[in-house]
């Protein structure tokens, strides 16, 4: 058996810093977004994918939307122990993130590694979107 | 990921696929065995149980390890009212040495439950179904459900560590599977709710 076989697969370490520490944004405002990608092992990666999206959390059917998407597979980007890389976008008008009770709105910055070897890891990082307050409990008092 | 704000019991981390099939004793199950079984009852069969209790999780499982050995599977859902047609396409699109695998089987009129597992047969393709009851097709497995089955679901959704015993107890889990009668999904509503619940209902106390 190989070495490469016998070592443990660990994840890498993806670090994402956005221009807003806070990652507070309000429709239309430029985001942009810094990744390193660390802690390979020494496999190459293949390729990044670079996306920035929305999509509802809930008990019910799903949604999703990609607003920004692009692949990084140039090989003079990839140097083999640490990549790193940046990407923007400019935020549409909605949907805001929102925090309801049966259904949740959340922007997100995703950053997926492909290694030579068919392994890949996906790293997510959610951002607000705009002011809309979270819904609240109420409670009903019966009459 | 902001974890505080994150319900573990949401759809994207519940959905068949996301947790690994488990049996009623909430042992991971053993695909490769069901493979073996499957062939040999010659490639058709039923995976029976009740509502919510992990019927379509087992049959994503299954589908994804008959396509890791190589094999065409197509997925079909068998609901709404071009279900049977959808099927009979599915089968005559994979042909050969493939398997179709079908969800909710018993939704497809007793004319199609009947004709469709011979056409497959013709065609030589398999046939993977979920149902209710039992029917012609030989059963794979039963599918049924533990109040263990439901906790151990719990202890593989994220961030369990932080709220599992303080924000949602095994009285609750024990609790929201006894009012649902073993339906796993509708327990894991339940919880998303209590889940939801609870965590606001501190965060307001904090602020």
């Amino acid at each position: 058996m190989s070495d490469a076989q016998d070592r443990p697969v660990v994840s890498p370490r993806i670090d994402v810093q956005f221009d807003r520490p806070q990652r507070r944004y309000q429709a239309g405002d430029r985001v942009v977004v810094r990744y390193t990608i660390d802690e390979c092992q020494g496999d190459r990666i293949h390729a990044v994918e670079q996306s920035m999206l929305w999509y509802t959390e809930g008990k019910g059917e799903e949604d999703l939307g990609v607003h920004m998407f692009r692949r990084v597979a140039d090989p003079a980007m990839m140097p083999p122990r640490a990549a790193v890389g940046d990407f923007f976008a400019h935020l549409p008008r909605s949907p805001l993130s929102y925090e309801g009770l049966i259904v949740k709105v959340r922007w997100c910055v995703r950053v997926r590694v492909f290694f030579e070897g068919a392994r890949d890891y996906v790293s997510e990082h959610v951002f607000e979107v705009g002011d809309v307050p979270p819904a609240r409990v109420v409670h009903m008092r019966s009459t | 990921m902001n974890a505080s704000r994150t319900n573990p019991f949401s759809t994207r981390f519940t959905r068949p696929g996301r947790i690994a099939p488990l049996d009623g004793g909430g042992e991971e199950v053993d695909a490769a065995a069901l493979l073996v079984r499957l062939a040999a009852v010659g490639g058709a069969a039923a995976i029976i149980g009740p509502h919510g209790s992990g019927k379509t999780t087992l049959l994503g499982h299954l589908a994804d390890a008959i396509e890791a050995t190589g094999v065409t599977v197509m997925r079909v859902r068998s609901r709404g009212r071009w279900g049977a047609t959808n099927v009979l396409f599915a089968l005559v699109r994979a042909g050969r040495a493939a398997t179709v695998c079908v969800d909710s089987w018993e939704c497809l009129g007793p004319v199609a439950r009947n004709t469709l597992p011979i056409v497959a047969r013709m065609l030589g393709c398999g046939l993977l179904v979920t149902m209710h009851l039992q029917s012609r097709l030989p059963v794979l497995a039963r599918c049924r459900t533990t109040a263990a089955l439901l906790e151990r679901i719990c202890m593989t959704l994220p961030g369990h560590d932080a709220w599992y015993g303080t924000v949602i107890t095994p009285d609750d889990v024990e609790a929201a599977f006894a009012r649902h009668r073993g339906d796993i999904r509708e327990s894991l509503y339940e919880l998303y709710d209590t889940f939801e619940l609870r965590s606001r209902t501190v965060e307001m106390r904090r602020s």
